[in-house]
């Protein structure tokens, strides 16, 4: 029996069981980190031939590495003989990967090339290269892997809002590309997976969460979210398929509000970026800056820091960040985004811990959460409780004022739950297996 | 190494001072132990890198920790509210260098921090490090131009580390 998810998630609220419970948590990682596209990394990081990153696609251990005919390939990262592991660290190079077991060993394209001691060995090696994810593909640098390999393409994935995002950040760049090379931080939380896309694009939160970074720092949240209802023109954006965003564009006063520096401290990017795009095109990128948003299921696009949120177990996750180093842009200006990064994330910045422990207090809250049907043990198809019971949550806020666009957006004032309904509305039709 | 025995005892009491500042959240008392020109560094792993060129947990230079300080002296920090219950040993303090022209020396230590996160798990985390200071003397009193604390666990992910390391 699976869970039953229309009963759990209504338009205007979900229930607390779907952060703690170990059913859910094990559909998650089959129907959205199995059969689903995954964000795995960036090409830039694997700048060279034979340089490799490890990361996890839901369960599944991976190896990112570009091979000697500069592909970027996503292997398994468990040696086809008895299942070791072959690569422990976060980064490295290699012109082969050797297994410590047996010493089998494999091509940087996941071919299996030696066996010691071939006279007892009667496989087929063709049939015993590394396991890979069914489909592995990109977008501007940005590598997706779908490991079951039986998912619509990836720009069905993406759709129209999710491209256009990591369009919006990619063309920040005077050479159209980004880099990702200034290394990642991972941050260890108490919490369910779910808290991450809910906080990191949740528009209400920000003046009591981090109370404290906003009356010790200027920032220009000022002017895009802390005005509260009708104090600014920002908008929280269900952009489709998953993906949403704040979107900032409408409140920012100046150009380079999003960087906090005025044109004269970063005029090497500018005229970069005006000999790139043109005057006009330019000076439109500059005072737009860089999406706030969340492409389905794991990457955050904050603003110039990119997230992945790693699902450890039902009530534990890695939100894991680095900066975005801008391809075209000068070393002072990359550097500056780095310090800008170490201010606001990870463990000791001072905007994500707020976050954290909020998460963790969440996940203090929905200990006991069961659904009705479980209590009173009721079947689950006949959905008793969905209507009342407890550990129910409230998403309702600004339902009643959304609007949605020509292209069927649908967008809310910043501070609605819009951006979490567009989270939910996508997960429930994911995990009921209707995609 | 020029140093006698007095300034060692001296430099060790100083140690002692700021650690127990640290422990017990005493912001104001803990930053006004820094120099001017302090750098404060929590390395992404091992302090084998230059921090301008990639992240670190923490690159603090005097502006920035004023800041941190700042913000940890709201009351509305809730990564800190309330302070964690920390206590930290400091010991195998070796003076690793000394710059009699600069007034300065580099004392290394090692150090565990044991800190409960009453803010909401209330686990006991455990911080093992080694730490570089580099004390100089001003007019007078000994002042930190730079901490460095090299986690053991640095590079892992790592639970909230809103506190003074």
């Amino acid at each position: 029996m699976t869970t039953n998810y229309a009963a759990l998630i209504a338009d205007d609220r979900v229930h607390g069981s779907l952060y703690v419970d170990t059913d859910v948590y094990a559909e998650e990682m089959d129907r959205i980190f199995t059969r689903g596209w995954v964000f795995v990394g960036h090409e830039s990081e694997v700048p060279g031939r034979g340089d490799w990153v490890t990361r996890k696609l839901g369960r599944e251990p991976v190896i990112m590495v570009r091979d000697r005919t500069d592909t970027v390939h996503v292997l398994a990262n468990r040696c086809s003989h008895r299942g070791t592991a072959l690569c422990w660290e976060a980064a490295g190079n290699a012109r082969s990967f050797q297994c410590t077991y047996h010493a089998w060993t494999f091509g940087l394209d996941g071919r299996l090339k030696g066996v010691p001691h071939p006279g007892g060995f009667h496989g087929d090696k063709a049939s015993l290269g590394l396991d890979r994810p069914g489909q592995v593909d990109s977008y501007r640098g940005f590598v997706f892997a779908n490991v079951s390999g039986d998912a619509p393409p990836l720009a069905k994935h993406l759709g129209p809002g999710g491209t256009e995002l990591i369009d919006r950040l990619c063309d920040l760049s005077p050479t159209g590309t980004i880099r990702i090379d200034g290394g990642w931080i991972g941050h260890r939380v108490a919490s369910n997976w779910k808290m991450w896309p809910e906080s990191d694009n949740d528009g209400y939160h920000l003046g009591w969460v981090h109370a404290s970074m906003v009356s010790t720092t200027d920032t220009y949240y000022e002017d895009t979210v802390l005005g509260g209802e009708g104090g600014n023109k920002s908008l929280a954006s269900d952009l489709g398929d998953g993906h949403f965003e704040l979107d900032f564009r409408p409140s920012y006063k100046t150009e380079l509000a999003w960087l906090g520096a005025p044109r004269a401290k970063v005029a090497g990017y500018c005229d970069a970026m005006a000999a790139t795009y043109g005057a006009e095109r330019a000076e439109r990128l500059l005072w737009d800056g860089p999406p706030h948003a969340y492409i389905f299921p794991n990457l955050f696009l904050g603003e110039m820091n990119l997230a992945i949120v790693e699902p450890v177990g039902p009530g534990v996750t890695v939100h894991r960040h680095t900066a975005v180093q801008l391809d075209g842009a000068d070393e002072a200006f990359n550097r500056r985004l780095l310090r800008q990064s170490e201010a606001a994330m990870g463990p000791a910045g001072f905007i994500v811990p707020d976050d954290a422990v909020t998460a963790e207090r969440m996940q203090a809250g929905f200990a006991g959460s069961r659904p009705a049907w479980a209590v009173s043990g009721a079947d689950p198809a006949t959905r008793a409780g969905a209507g009342g019971g407890r550990a129910w949550i409230d998403l309702s806020r600004g339902l009643d004022r959304e609007r949605t666009d020509s292209d069927g957006r649908r967008h809310g004032d910043v501070t609605d739950e819009t951006t979490n309904r567009a989270f939910w509305r996508h997960y429930r039709h994911v995990m009921s297996g209707w995609s | 190494m020029g140093i006698d025995e007095a300034t060692r005892r001296e430099i060790e009491a100083f140690l002692f001072l700021e650690a127990r500042l640290a422990d017990e959240s005493r912001y104001e008392a803990w930053v006004g132990l820094m120099a001017d020109d302090v750098h404060y560094w929590v390395p992404n792993g091992r302090a084998d890198y230059d921090p301008a060129t990639r992240l670190s947990y923490i690159n603090d230079n005097r502006t920035r920790l004023a800041t941190r300080v700042r913000q940890l002296q709201t009351g509305l920090r809730h990564a800190q509210t309330p302070a964690s219950r920390m206590r930290r040993t400091v010991a195998n303090i070796e003076v690793l260098a000394v710059d009699d022209a600069a007034g300065e020396v580099t004392v290394g230590a090692n150090q565990v921090i044991y800190e409960v996160a009453v803010q909401s798990t209330g686990e006991l985390r455990l911080w093992p490090g080694r730490v570089t200071f580099r004390l100089r003397r001003v007019d007078g009193a000994w002042r930190i131009a730079s901490k460095v604390v090299e986690l053991i666990t640095a590079g892992d992910s790592l639970p909230n580390l809103t506190f003074l390391l």
